[in-house]
């Protein structure tokens, strides 16, 4: 056998059942994860974006709501009556109201000294003319300070405003709960690591941050956050223990305080990432059901063009030896129908040399010898010898023989056992058991009942001479079964347990000539001829057989209507 | 009774002459042809009662000759000599009058009984046909002179 022919046109189809569906499929996927994917980001960084620029306004009219109150009390009451203890302390009581902010006030003159203060502590008379707060609200008129320890220990921040009062300047100063102000910037929570946090210019820590870092401590990642800037800006970069966030970072207007609204980008792109893997897995799953599919589609597809072309060689072969058998038949016939013309003379001269050979005895011209009695039997070999070479013409005549016969629908039912009848004596003989089986159902067959019943008996005289060869006269057993074999046909099998028939020989069966029998025995025409009958009838005649096991011919012809 | 006369037509001229001496041995009489075109020309000069042709020879086969002995002599019984290939010639021949068919190689015993029966045939065929005869000369001399005179004219 050779190299498996199909293996290139299997790997075309494999590639191509593969890439056909691979290809779109893979696009759709690709092009559908981009575009979705995309929208997401670009979703999720709008979205941090909004939060960052929603809280830095909450952020920032918290402090302007704080200055404002402040700048009320600047405005609402005069330097003097602030500094008033019980006056002061009323005016915080109406502070506290408005917000729970505010821890402390205090009211300072131009010359930085605490007049008055009303809070947890004591910090009444000291002077803060040196105290950068203090020059920068006297500068500015307006004043928020970053977190810091300052003399109470407590990490803090005020907010002051100064204010032009007749001449004379003063200041009014709060303190600002951290813990309130710290609350309100942390408030922000997006997803599970959304967190938001203040940092000043030097990148410390003014409000906690959820993931570590305390308050007043030092970010390490302040220099990514660049220098300060207008607007939002938005970005993805790792922190400082390698971790990658998505950052979305604004200066504060009324401060110099950057706000950091983050979120683990893993997180933060969770849904994206959700998508991601689904869709990978569904590429993974689809492109092994595809490939799959086009091995197992491919496979078939192979498979029956491979027993296609078995068919088709064996129809091939079929034909070719049919055609060929016609051929020799044509051949055989016209040979033998020239034989026959000096087989006749042959005939004629030896009845003639008889008739004189007689004469001459009768005359007495010849004396009876031994020598005489051996030309005569010699002379007799001529007419056994032109007879055997007659049969042998007519056995070949019949085989390739055309035309007419008589054509009529044959019940196989009572054919068949009237067929076996005729052998049943030679086969009885030699202890050969005959069964049959005949299905009730069994369509009738078309064709000369002549011809049938030469085949038959043929291939009966072959079992049986077979069954002889391998059980000499107990043992032996011949089967014939028939039956409707569907697709409108009828079989006929007659199965026998004789000497079989080797490989080699089985293929030259039908060859005219071929026989195995010994010469003189066998013209080599029974089957041949038989197979030529069947094929006119348009049936076919198939052998199967296994040395010493036996051997099986199986007809089939179309059933009559 | 009278003897047969054979005439047999082949193109093997060997066959032609042995089996003319076989028969002759037998007592009976026998011409030869080699064509069916010598077989026709024969006939006219000999008298046969049997002819035994072959039906495939070169130039006019068994066929053609066989119509054409029948057209010109209709009383000559044929018996058609065939090969076993040439069967539905034989057939043929049987519908175009022959009398029988041998199929070769056929035996000479067998071959001299078919012409025999062919003969008898011939014979019987003759009788009617010389009793019929017969009959017409027992018609009045009246009828007679009338048909004398219709020949005449």
């Amino acid at each position: 056998m050779k190299q498996n022919p199909y293996a290139g046109l299997k790997k075309v189809i494999l590639a191509g059942m593969i890439l056909v569906p691979l290809v779109p499929f893979v696009l759709v996927l690709g092009i559908g994860y981009y575009y979705f994917t995309d929208s997401l980001e670009n979703n999720t960084i709008a979205s941090i974006q909004r939060i960052v620029h929603d809280h830095r306004q909450m952020i920032e009219s918290f402090l302007m709501e704080r200055k404002s109150n402040l700048e009320f009390v600047l405005n609402t009451y005069t330097f003097e009556d602030l500094s008033q203890a019980d006056k002061l302390k009323r005016t915080f009581g109406s502070l506290q109201k408005e917000s729970s902010a505010f821890v402390d006030l205090g009211i300072f003159d131009e010359n930085g000294l605490h007049v008055a203060y009303h809070g947890p502590y004591s910090l009444s008379g000291k002077v803060y003319d040196q105290a950068p707060w203090f020059k920068a609200v006297m500068k500015k008129g307006f004043y928020i300070s970053n977190v810091f320890l300052g003399y109470r220990q407590v990490p803090h921040f005020v907010i002051a405003v100064a204010k032009m009062n007749q001449g004379r300047q003063w200041v009014i100063r709060a303190t600002i709960d951290t813990q309130i102000f710290n609350d309100l910037v942390k408030k922000v929570r997006i997803g599970k690591t959304g967190e938001a946090y203040l940092l000043d210019t030097e990148g410390v820590f003014q409000t906690e941050r959820r993931s570590g870092g305390s308050l007043m401590g030092s970010d390490p990642d302040r220099p990514k956050y660049g220098p300060v800037h207008d607007g939002i800006k938005a970005f993805i970069d790792t922190d400082a223990y390698g971790e990658p966030f998505l950052y979305a970072t604004t200066w504060l207007k009324e401060k110099s305080w950057l706000l950091i609204v983050r979120q683990e980008k893993a997180d933060a792109f969770k849904a994206l990432y959700q998508a991601a893997y689904l869709i990978v897995l569904i590429s993974v799953l689809g492109g092994i059901i595809i490939v799959a599919i086009a091995f197992i589609l491919t496979d078939r597809i192979i498979r029956r063009m491979e027993r296609m072309d078995q068919e088709k060689d064996q129809l091939g072969e079929q034909l070719f030896r049919a055609g060929r058998l016609a051929e020799i038949g044509e051949m055989a016939s016209g040979f033998a129908h020239e034989i026959n013309n000096p087989l006749q003379i042959i005939k004629s001269e030896y009845a003639l040399i008889e008739m004189i050979f007689e004469d001459l005895k009768k005359k007495g011209d010849i004396k009876e010898s031994d020598d005489l009695a051996e030309m005569g039997d010699s002379i007799e070999q001529i007419k056994v010898q032109v007879d055997r070479c007659a049969d042998i013409t007519q056995a070949i005549l019949q085989f390739g023989r055309k035309g007419e016969s008589v054509a009529k629908d044959i019940d196989l039912q009572t054919f068949i056992p009237e067929v076996t009848g005729m052998v049943a004596n030679k086969a009885g003989v030699h202890g050969i058991v005959i069964e049959q089986e005949i299905t009730d159902q069994i369509p009738g067959v078309h064709g000369d009942p002549r011809y049938l019943q030469q085949v038959l008996v043929n291939l009966l005289n072959n079992a049986i001479d077979a069954v002889i060869v391998r059980h000499g006269s107990s043992g032996g057993a011949i089967r014939i079964e028939s039956g409707s074999a569907g697709n409108r046909h009828v079989e006929i099998k007659i199965r026998d347990n004789g000497s079989g028939i080797s490989s080699e020989n089985l293929k030259k069966i039908f060859t005219p000539f071929f026989t195995t029998k010994p010469v003189g025995e066998g013209t080599g025409l029974g089957l041949s001829v038989c197979h030529g009958i069947i094929n006119k009838m348009g049936g076919s005649m198939l052998v199967d057989s296994r040395e010493n096991i036996g051997t099986t011919f199986t007809i089939q012809l179309p059933s009559a209507k | 009774m009278e003897a047969m006369k054979i005439m047999l037509v082949d193109d093997e001229e060997r066959f032609l002459s042995t089996t003319k001496k076989l028969l002759t041995k037998k007592g009976i009489d026998v011409v030869t042809a080699t064509s069916g075109a010598e077989a026709l020309e024969m006939l006219q000069n000999k008298y046969v009662h049997v002819v035994i042709l072959d039906v495939k020879m070169p130039g006019m086969d068994g066929n053609e000759t066989l119509k054409e002995i029948k057209n010109r002599f209709p009383l000559v019984e044929v018996i058609m000599l065939t090969g076993h290939a040439t069967i539905e010639s034989a057939i043929d021949g049987l519908k175009c009058g022959a009398t029988d068919y041998l199929m070769k190689p056929t035996e000479i015993d067998e071959l001299i009984v078919k012409a025999k029966e062919a003969f008898r045939k011939r014979l019987l065929v003759e009788e009617k046909i010389y009793m019929a005869q017969s009959r017409s000369y027992r018609k009045s001399p009246r009828e007679i002179l009338k048909e004398a005179e219709k020949t005449a004219r």
